[in-house]
């Protein structure tokens, strides 16, 4: 009999056969219903596991032999079980919006929805794999996923030059965890991350090597700029990408570093500042876009940022609140994500300069996208709120205020960013062209998709301890960390050190709003309502000097230039340009040299040769 | 299962891949037909025999045969090329002779001034013969002049068959490479990174994949040093990963050439739009070339670098994985500057299902050997374990 822990895995590839066999007889929209049922199938089966795993145990199976001598081994434990319900949790939600966004798409459905399955089952393979090799394996199933799906509308330029981005930076860098894998190997003559002699074999330089790959997959800075280019994909490629299965593959690793050997505190610190310069690059990037989906991917970038700086704080307050953390981007930028692709299937663009004045045309979008946003920004209510308060405490208590301080500094940017993009969505004034169309509200399987994640975002807002002990808490145990976090409603941490940061905060908080509302009436604000008005911060202005988009990019470019040259594609273009002439250089010499006089050089290479024999 | 035997059938299997593909894309009159099928049973009666004196002849018969097939297309360019090849073969087919001669039938270790001849002849003989850096001349002008399911039946069955052969005196005698690793390495290591860096900067994609060949077989060359189970399954299974993708890669080029009429170039842009099927595959088989899972080439590259690593440390591996990065830059770049984007290029003539048909199959089996590698290594990795040990 199967063991329970491969049923979610089977079930995925099972959906994903079946997609190949009946291609021909199901239409495209049973297509994507066999995909959701797939995915919810193997989300029920993570969730049957839940009890056993909240109660300490941890299910290990293995099965048959992938390879000579490499078991297919499974070891599911509460990090695991974490990670498979956001893979396969978003991914039930995004296949059901992808039910109506897929309808229309004239070929490649069941390519698609096979890509999708694979990439999901991939992630679900790669956070249960007990042996590092499948684990690797697993690691490039994904990322190969990826690349197809990015260049799913492969005859366009733009996203066929996007899925060659993700192709190399991604791939390249996972060579660091196939080589830290094969050293592990060589040392220890075990594939298994839970053989005891991991540990002693496990150096900071393999955990370095590791962290590399964990960097390309989870956008981190410098190894970001794939992220940007992969957003000519179908939006439920990006917002699968961005909220589960792709971006938080590298968290993950970063977090399993945990359970294979001991933490480094420089490592750490490493990690901290590639953390905090993560969040404020992608932060500052995220500003200066008026193309909406670029937008939010550098907002995953910096979101990312903050998942990371939570787990290298080294402390289980840290690695609770970077899990936290991680769960809760899935849900609201799984959100975004969604609203984004339901603005661009009704309009047809994604430029903020042309989009506006769409909440009175699609409602329930505005009203998703506003929760997403508002969590994404941590407004109090939302999961978001939550996640960032728990890793302010976290930051505080591992004596890191110069975290807290980024953090906050990235939250402000974060929500001006935000508010930028609802007013040039959803308010103000449509462009002509909008006008003159015809703008639909999304199709009703795609509200419910992203109206699920988006009241998730409320609800473990209001409720975290929802998620927090079932599924946070085993997840930190199964790290070695036996403190809990006591949360309860709204995200307050009622633990005998959080007490006075809530207090603090909350005095803090009631003093900047009642300075806020004496500002606001000091100053008689106009209320009568502008159409950008938001962006000139209440001034009135004439009506044809208006502030859009495009001028709040041009701000912040201006703002922040000194950032912007942080780029990272002005050093990795010019050695791409010097190997590809170096290539160029090498194949003129041998033309020129070696390839005209073939029986002289290699008269002159066999001499070489035969001296070389003799000495060596 | 023997080894030989999973050889030999490889070999035919791709023979009658390869058949197939040429009554739907001719690659050639009787000549040619004839000429390759002495060509693959040459080289299964050489592997079937490896180890042997019979074995060796066969494998030259073949050698030479391959040297005819080209020089049957009767072009100028084609008979220089041939010309070279013969060349390059002559003196590859005296050199490993004498040297298996001076070796005795024992193939113990003689005195060490005939040692260091034996090992001088050997290496430049496989190194003619297989191509290798810096006496690989007759590949890429093979490649680029001869019909590509010609230069796929060199690569893929003879060259394979040879290297096999290598493998096989690495067995009976591995003083050959255990007192030389040395200049064993400097043989492998450039014809890694030169053959890497020269397919690199090729414009024409079978030149491009003529190079790349060089690059792998010094990558497998690695292996083969390093020694071990883990090195010589390795070198095994990359043979036979090696063997499949390339008759894929160059089968797809072959339609894309014949779809455009002209040799396939990197400014032959979004022929996937025209040639789905014929595109995937080259994907997907070189993907598989490259060592990204899930191809089958993979459960070849983890196993040699394991090899790699214990025999000469991190820098060795270093050195192999940035060699497959340069893989990687070189066939990204070919994929998308070729087969991927918006189409620009007029295709002629009518749609060749069946040649499609045997890329297709083919690329899928490399796809599933790679996601289940058990079903194969699980049959002869114990077999390897028994001959190494």
């Amino acid at each position: 009999m199967i063991h329970l822990a491969f049923v979610p895995t089977l079930v995925l590839f099972a959906g994903a056969a079946l997609e190949i066999v009946l291609a021909g007889v199901l239409s495209r929209a049973a297509k994507g219903w066999l995909a959701f049922l797939a995915t919810t199938v193997a989300l029920v089966a993570v969730l049957a596991m839940m009890p056993a795993v909240m109660q300490g145990d941890v299910l290990t199976a293995t099965w048959f032999d992938w390879d000579t001598g490499i078991p297919l081994a499974y070891h599911v434990d509460g990090l695991s079980i974490l990670f498979m319900l956001l893979g396969t949790g978003m991914g039930s939600a995004i296949l059901l919006y992808s039910v109506g966004y897929m309808e229309h798409e004239t070929e490649g459905t069941t390519r698609f929805y096979v890509l999708m399955l694979l990439f999901i089952a991939g992630f679900v393979v790669l956070v249960d794999a007990a042996n590092l090799l499948m684990a690797y394996f697993a690691w490039e199933l994904i990322g190969l996923c990826s690349y197809f799906l990015v260049g799913f509308w492969y005859k366009q330029q733009a996203a066929a030059d996007g899925s060659r981005k993700v192709l190399i930076i991604t791939h390249m860098a996972g060579y660091g965890l196939l080589a830290a894998v094969i050293l592990l190997y060589v040392r220890t003559g075990s594939y298994l991350w839970t053989d005891p002699a991991m540990a002693a074999a496990f150096s900071g330089g393999i955990a370095l090597l590791m962290i590399v790959a964990a960097m390309a997959k989870s956008v981190l800075y410098p190894l970001h700029t794939w992220i940007p280019e992969a957003m000519n994909a179908p939006t439920p490629v990006s917002a699968l990408l961005h909220s589960a299965c792709y971006v938080k593959a590298g968290a993950y690793l970063i977090a399993r570093l945990y359970s294979i050997g001991p933490w480094h505190v420089g490592l750490g610190n490493v990690l901290l500042v590639i953390g905090c310069l993560t969040m404020v690059v992608g932060v500052v990037f995220a500003l200066a876009q008026t193309d909406l989906k670029r937008l939010l991917a550098f907002h995953t970038v910096s979101q990312l940022g903050y998942v990371v700086t939570g787990l290298a704080l080294g402390t289980s307050l840290g690695v609770a609140s970077g899990l936290l953390y991680a769960a809760s981007h899935a849900l609201f930028k799984g959100t975004l994500f969604m609203c984004a692709g339901a603005v661009q299937h009704a309009t047809g663009t994604r430029d903020m300069t042309k989009l506006g004045g769409l909440s009175s045309r699609m409602p329930v979008t505005t009203l998703v996208w506003i929760v997403a946003a508002a969590a994404i920004a941590g407004v109090p209510l939302t999961n978001g709120f939550v996640a960032k308060w728990l890793l302010f405490n976290a930051a505080l208590d591992a004596n890191q205020a110069v975290v807290v301080v980024v953090a906050w500094a990235v939250s402000l940017l974060t929500t001006f960013s935000f508010l930028k993009a609802t007013v040039s969505v959803f308010y103000g004034m449509a462009s002509r062209e909008l006008c003159a169309e015809e703008v639909h509200e999304a199709a009703p399987t795609m509200q419910v998709g992203m109206g699920i994640t988006g009241a998730l975002c409320l609800v473990f807002g209001f409720a975290p301890q929802l998620i927090i002990q079932p599924v946070i808490d085993p997840a930190v145990h199964a790290l070695g960390f036996n403190q809990q976090v006591q949360m309860t409603w709204l995200g307050v941490l009622t633990g005998s050190g959080s007490i006075g940061v809530t207090a603090g905060a909350a005095a803090g908080l009631a003093l900047a709003v009642v300075f806020g509302f004496g500002a606001y009436h000091l100053v008689r604000a106009p209320l009568a309502a502008q159409t950008v008005a938001v962006f000139s911060g209440g001034e009135k202005l004439p009506l044809d000097d208006t502030l859009g988009a495009a001028d709040f990019a041009e701000m912040a470019e201006e703002a922040f230039a000194p950032i912007y040259a942080l780029d990272p594609d002005r050093v990795l273009f010019p050695v791409w340009g010097a190997i590809r002439d170096g290539a160029t250089g090498a194949r003129h010499f041998a033309a020129a040299w070696l390839e005209r006089n073939p029986a002289l050089t290699a008269l002159v290479s066999a001499a070489v040769l035969l001296v070389a024999v003799w000495l060596l | 299962m023997s080894v030989d035997l999973i050889f030999a059938g490889t070999f035919a299997v791709l023979a009658l891949g390869i058949w197939l593909y040429a009554i739907s894309v001719p690659q050639g009159g009787r000549t040619w037909w004839a000429l390759t099928i002495a060509m693959v049973l040459l080289a299964i009666g050489g592997v079937l025999t490896s180890g042997s004196l019979i074995s060796t002849i066969c494998l030259d018969l073949a050698e030479l045969a391959g040297v005819a097939l080209v020089w049957s297309h009767r072009t100028k360019p084609a008979e220089a090329a041939a010309r070279t090849y013969l060349y390059a073969i002559l003196p590859g087919i005296a050199c490993t002779l004498l040297a298996l001669a001076l070796m005795g039938e024992t193939g113990n270790r003689p005195a060490i001034f005939v040692e260091d001849l034996i090992v001088f002849l050997i290496i430049l003989g496989f190194a003619l013969k297989l191509g290798l850096i810096p006496f690989y001349f007759w590949l890429p002008a093979v490649a680029s002049t001869a019909p590509p399911m010609t230069t796929a039946l060199i690569v893929a069955v003879v060259d394979i068959a040879t290297f096999v052969e290598l493998v096989a005196i690495r067995q009976t005698s591995p003083w050959l490479f255990t007192e030389h690793t040395a200049i064993w390495m400097i043989i492998a290591l450039s014809s890694m990174f030169g053959g890497a860096v020269l397919a690199l900067a090729q414009t024409e994609l079978k030149r491009m994949l003529a190079f790349s060949t060089i690059a792998d077989l010094g990558f497998l060359l690695v292996g083969l040093i390093a020694g071990g189970s883990a090195g010589i399954a390795g070198v095994w299974i990359g043979a036979l990963s090696h063997a499949l993708s390339k008759v894929v890669l160059f089968g797809a080029v072959g339609l894309g050439e014949m779809r455009i009429g002209r040799p396939l170039t990197l400014d032959t842009s979004g022929l996937g739009a025209q040639l789905p099927w014929a595109s995937a595959a080259f994907i997907a088989a070189a993907l598989s070339f490259i060592g990204v899972p899930p191809g089958f080439g993979f459960a070849g590259y983890w196993r040699i670098y394991i090899a790699a690593t214990q025999f000469g440390g991190p820098l060795l591996i270093a050195a192999l994985l940035a060699t497959a990065a340069l893989d990687l830059l070189c066939y990204a770049r070919a994929i998308h500057r070729t087969w991927l984007g918006p189409a620009q290029v007029p295709i002629i003539g009518t749609p060749t299902h069946l040649a499609s048909g045997v890329l297709t199959v083919l690329a899928v089996v490399t796809v599933l050997l790679g996601c289940y590698p058990g079903v194969l290594t699980g049959a002869i990795v114990p077999h390897l374990l028994a001959m190494t040990q």
